[in-house]
């Protein structure tokens, strides 16, 4: 028996052309290749259908540089109001400087800040010349360092209550739970 | 061009044969995916919040209603090897219990740049003794127990905040415009000292 060279064996007995060219690999490919448009439907919805669920209406505010938040579980959703941003040496007030921690920590006793006390108070009163008629919300949200000490948070603490901002809130880290997000 | 067949037609008849064009509905999909992807949010950040009580300034022409006082949580985190909880009313104290305070190399976990702390024995802790003294556990009452927080000058942020996500996971139930809800128990404050 004869010993030929190995190749593609079937479909040889077809006597047609464009089947041979096939069977022996020489058939060309189409020019114009055709686009699934239904799997291309189906990932479009589900990266949509993944995106608005993923979606947050209540927005981000931008940490301050040089602020590591601490993290937290049982938390609430964040909300519109002034931001005191504390960070290893400044404090400051939606970006405006109100202060440092230093001469704080150097004192070591809790006192009033004067900086954050005027910027706070004329921002409510700006905030009552705006909204005339209106109750007060008496919000802010304090975006603290991990490490900063107790004495300076409670003197920021302390400092907000007394501008007339009753309602303080810490800005934290979320620590998703196995039963949702924030409340 | 995907298509819809709805039987067929015949004679000067319009065709029932209508195709539905994908090219708009394709570019609506892009565009609202390129919408979502620019507002996304990835890092989700939230609050807890905390009630700065300020005594007013004395009214001595106000005469001043004799109200007694309400039974406060004290939490104690000056020493390092425990939390003390106290129950006052006025300036006495009800009850006092110790809860052993983790060492912090145990409490502390790293996520990345960031320290987690967690005290898990003093939320259940501090669950007990709510359900034990708390005064506000009825569905309909509006107020909230107060719990006080008493912490040395050198203690750092994330223990504070680590304290306070521990008296916020005791949940009560309260009725708000016929509907139910679960809230934290305590309000939480600073003590001044």
């Amino acid at each position: 028996m004869a010993i030929h060279q190995p190749g593609r064996v079937l479909m040889h007995h077809v006597p047609l052309k464009f089947v041979q060219e096939k069977a022996t690999g020489h058939g060309k490919r189409a020019v114009a290749a055709n686009l699934s448009l239904t799997s291309m439907i189906d990932f479009l919805l589900v990266t949509v259908i993944f995106l608005l669920m993923s979606f947050s209406a209540s927005g981000e505010l931008p940490v301050s540089q040089g602020v590591t938040l601490p993290k937290a579980e049982n938390v609430m959703d964040m909300l519109d109001a002034p931001v005191v941003a504390v960070n290893g040496s400044q404090i400051l007030v939606d970006g405006t400087p109100a202060g440092n921690t230093r001469s704080i920590e150097e004192t070591d006793r809790l006192q009033r800040i004067d900086e954050l006390f005027n910027l706070l108070k004329a921002k409510k009163e700006l905030w009552k010349q705006t909204h005339p008629g209106k109750d007060f919300p008496a919000v802010v949200i304090l975006q603290v360092d991990q490490n900063v000490k107790a004495v300076v948070v409670k003197s920021v603490f302390q400092t907000s209550a007394f501008a007339g901002y009753l309602n303080v809130s810490f800005m934290v880290g979320n620590i998703p739970r196995a039963g949702g997000g924030a409340q | 061009m995907a298509g819809v067949d709805v039987g067929g037609g015949g004679g000067k008849r319009k065709s029932l044969d209508s195709d539905v064009n994908m090219i708009p509905f394709i570019d609506l999909l892009l565009v609202t995916i390129a919408f979502l992807l620019i507002t996304a949010v990835w890092s989700h950040m939230a609050r807890l919040n905390a009630d700065a009580q300020v005594p007013g300034t004395p009214r001595p022409d106000v005469e001043q209603e004799k109200v007694e006082p309400e039974k406060q949580l004290h939490i104690e985190m000056r020493s390092t090897d425990k939390f003390v909880l106290i129950w006052k009313q006025g300036g006495t104290t009800v009850n006092s219990i110790d809860v052993p305070r983790p060492p912090d190399s145990k409490a502390i976990t790293k996520e990345g740049p960031v320290d987690l702390v967690r005290y898990p024995e003093l939320a259940e802790k501090i669950g007990t003794e709510w359900k034990a003294n708390g005064q506000h556990q009825n569905a309909t009452d509006k107020k909230l127990d107060q719990c006080i927080l008493h912490t040395d000058n050198k203690t750092e942020y994330k223990f504070i905040i680590a304290v306070i996500d521990a008296v916020y996971q005791v949940k009560r139930d309260m009725t708000l415009g016929g509907k139910t809800e679960k809230v934290p128990a305590f309000n939480v404050t600073f003590a001044v000292n």
